[in-house]
């Protein structure tokens, strides 16, 4: 059996292994970035520490995670635009909750829990509509769309009278960039507060002027944070997604970790080190060139230059197109700024589009998560936007969510059902993974206290 | 077999990797001095430098084959420097692809005119030479359809009509004129390796369409195109040979 470590040459294990070297990205410069912060945020010391894996496995810490993140933080709800009028709703799943988000005759929105308080029945299903009050269906208790009550039929048979309470039971919520957020939590903090700083870094993308394309729900068979982890990360594109070789720079990353939110910008357009120099402009690559109106066909400079190129003719003739990019830096204009909102929402911003994934806890088994996309994109000033898709939900492997994304889904079961062996005691994080680490220090904030570690851990 | 290329002179374009490498270093393994041009002047100098290990006379280039005031000037320099010109390997290709128009107009200009024009620079050293060589680098995607109807298929088609009717006409100088249809050819830093990541479906399908299961490598090709530029195969003008690995299904009589 090989288990003596001193069996192996670690030196010539690192030297068979080593990282492509590479020269440097062009990136904008701090101060020609007009409103997101372009500046490398100073990286936090997180240690070298195995991430263990019961947190992804263990009904006692997913029970954890109810109780002390669930419940307390603000959560992606939905999109402000599904709910214009008085009375569309959203009715939104956390773990075993369930909420509606109802837009108010006054223009405001509030939210409730989705439970009748007679004999708790759900009002409604899931999903987005409207209504002009919300009766169960059960005894036909009815509530206006403030949650008061409206009408109790026969409350004369109550001896006691209704509930003393004013009508369904209310939590926080509230709007930002574009978005309706709600929090189980009756005490927590200002939404400003908790999302600080990613209005600043996202606002200037204008996401209200983005219309949704895709709204898609996959069941997959892993905890949620596998997904969270799955994408705050570059390093697994050599792994899984070879393609994306010839279409990014995996390695030349730049990650940024604030208080709970964290961050990395890929630069797009760019081929990375990986492989070598293409004989001509890589078909993903020209997919770029073409959305910012330059022919691949008629364009003859090097291949490290198209970059470059497609950020100056985007500002030269979005504006031409009808797409105001002027809060954006040029880096903006082709890279992939990625973003985590603590705990559960990804964001790749793009200026033209945005393809956001929401991650969400199965209510019962840590081993199975919701995972949903939304995709965005920028409708140039004077053009009609898409009608909104239908919302969809399937299993992982019955339909294809897009080449990338299935591979990414292909992956996530195996890694669940190999971090359940007993073979398995954490995950071995390296440099390129910084973010990981980084949300799972959030992580622990919230569990077990800020700055405090697991149990055990040392 | 003695080839007779041992002190040939030989100018072969885009050769810095590939095909066009693999036929330089063979040439200059078998004894001729070569010129090589490349729009890359890092790529052109490492390669005269590597090639140069041969032992013979290398000439090198950063040429734009498209331009052809500055791809004459570089052909007419480049045969004065290697002392005349046996042989002509016009290889440069824009490529495949779909984007637009401007396709058509690109592999008309780099794979057809550049062909073209290097004919017509040389001929007068080709003619001098007495063993006069052409061997012109088409595609097998010239003869059977291709995925897509992309103008580097149909220019590359215009390219095997060219070489015979070329070879008729300077026949009586003694300058012979063939053409070489390589099918799919992998190599490092060629289409086929960015392919096999970029579009996984589309290399199995190739790789399936090989009687004997591999790509063809450039070397293979360079075996070939070398044979037909030497003296050794005096006999042999106005052919297109296919050097595909099988990959082509037609019956060719």
């Amino acid at each position: 059996m090989a288990t003596d470590p001193e069996d192996l040459d670690r030196e010539a294990l690192l030297e068979r292994s080593r990282a492509p070297a590479f020269k440097p990205v062009k990136r904008v410069a701090p101060e020609q970035s007009p409103e997101t912060p372009a500046e490398k945020a100073p990286d936090p010391d997180l240690g070298h520490d195995l991430i263990r894996k019961e947190r992804y496995t263990s009904p006692e810490f997913m029970r954890l995670e109810w109780d002390r993140i669930w419940t307390k933080v603000w959560l992606l709800g939905g999109l402000e635009s599904d709910i214009p009028e008085p009375g569309d709703y959203i009715c939104t799943e956390i773990g075993k909750e369930s909420v509606l988000i109802v837009r108010q005759k006054d223009g405001g929105v509030r939210a409730f829990y989705n439970v009748c308080l007679h004999r708790g029945n759900r009002l409604r299903p899931a999903g987005i509509s409207s209504a002009d009050s919300f009766k169960c269906q059960y005894h036909h208790w009815e509530y206006d769309l403030d949650g008061s009550f409206l009408r109790i039929p026969d409350l004369d048979t109550f001896p006691q009278g209704a509930p003393p309470c004013r009508g369904l039971s209310e939590i926080p919520c509230d709007t930002w960039g574009s978005f309706v957020w709600f929090s189980l939590n009756p005490g927590v903090e200002p939404l400003r507060e908790f999302l600080d700083p990613m209005p600043q870094h996202l606002d200037p993308y204008n996401f209200h002027r983005m219309a949704l394309t895709r709204d898609v729900t996959v069941e997959w068979d892993c905890n949620w944070k596998t997904s969270v982890d799955a994408f705050n990360e570059s390093y697994h594109v050599q792994g899984i997604h070879p393609q994306l070789l010839y279409y990014l720079h995996d390695l030349d990353i730049q990650i940024d970790c604030y208080e709970r939110h964290n961050r990395y910008l890929i630069p797009f357009g760019t081929v990375s080190p990986r492989v070598r120099k293409p004989p001509t402009i890589p078909d993903p690559i020209k997919v770029i060139m073409k959305g910012a109106g330059i022919d691949p066909a008629d364009y003859d400079e090097p291949l490290a230059q198209i970059r470059r190129d497609v950020q100056k003719h985007k500002r030269r003739h979005g504006a031409g197109q009808g797409k105001d990019y002027s809060r954006l830096n040029d880096d903006q204009l082709t890279d992939d700024y990625h973003y985590l909102i603590f705990p559960n929402v990804t964001l790749n911003v793009h200026a033209d589009d945005l393809m956001l994934f929401r991650q969400r806890p199965h209510p019962t088994d840590p081993n199975r998560m919701l995972y949903d996309v939304w995709t965005f994109e920028l409708v140039p000033d004077g053009e009609e936007p898409p009608r909104r898709p239908r919302h969809q939900t399937f299993r992982h492997g019955d339909k294809s969510i897009g080449l990338v994304l299935d591979q990414d889904a292909q992956n996530l079961p195996g890694v669940q059902a190999g971090m359940n062996s007993d073979a398995f005691k954490g995950l071995w994080i390296g440099s390129q993974e910084l973010r990981i680490r980084h949300f799972h220090k959030v992580i622990d904030d919230y569990v077990y206290g800020p700055g405090k570690k697991p149990p055990g851990a040392t | 077999m003695d080839l007779g290329l041992r002190g040939k002179k030989a100018i072969v374009t885009g050769a810095t990797k590939g095909i066009g490498r693999a036929i330089v270093d063979l040439l200059a393994a078998e004894g001729c001095d070569v010129a090589l041009c490349a729009r890359s002047e890092d790529e052109v100098e490492a390669a005269v430098r590597e090639v140069k290990a041969a032992g013979v006379e290398v000439v090198g280039g950063a040429v734009n084959v498209r331009n052809a005031d500055e791809y004459k000037a570089w052909l007419e320099k480049a045969a004065e420097e290697l002392g005349g010109c046996d042989i002509f390997v016009p290889n440069v290709s824009a490529g495949g692809g779909m984007d637009s128009e401007k396709n058509w107009w690109k592999n008309f200009e780099i794979d057809v005119l550049h062909t073209v024009r290097g004919c017509e620079t040389l001929m007068p050293q080709l003619e001098k030479s007495g063993h006069g060589s052409i061997v012109i680098i088409s595609s097998t995607n010239a003869l059977e359809t291709f995925y897509v109807p992309m103008a580097y298929n149909a220019m590359k088609a215009a390219l095997i009509t060219y070489a015979k009717q070329l070879s008729q006409f300077v026949g009586k100088r003694n300058v012979r004129v063939n053409s070489v249809c390589p099918g799919p050819i992998y190599f490092e830093g060629g289409a086929w390796e960015m392919i096999k990541s970029t579009n996984a479906k589309m290399y199995e399908a190739t790789l399936r369409a090989m009687p004997n299961g591999r790509f063809g490598g450039p070397d293979e090709v360079a075996r070939v195109v070398a044979f037909l530029a030497s003296p050794a195969a005096s006999i042999v003008s106005g052919a297109n040979v296919v050097a595909d690995n099988g990959f082509t299904k037609r019956v060719q009589y």
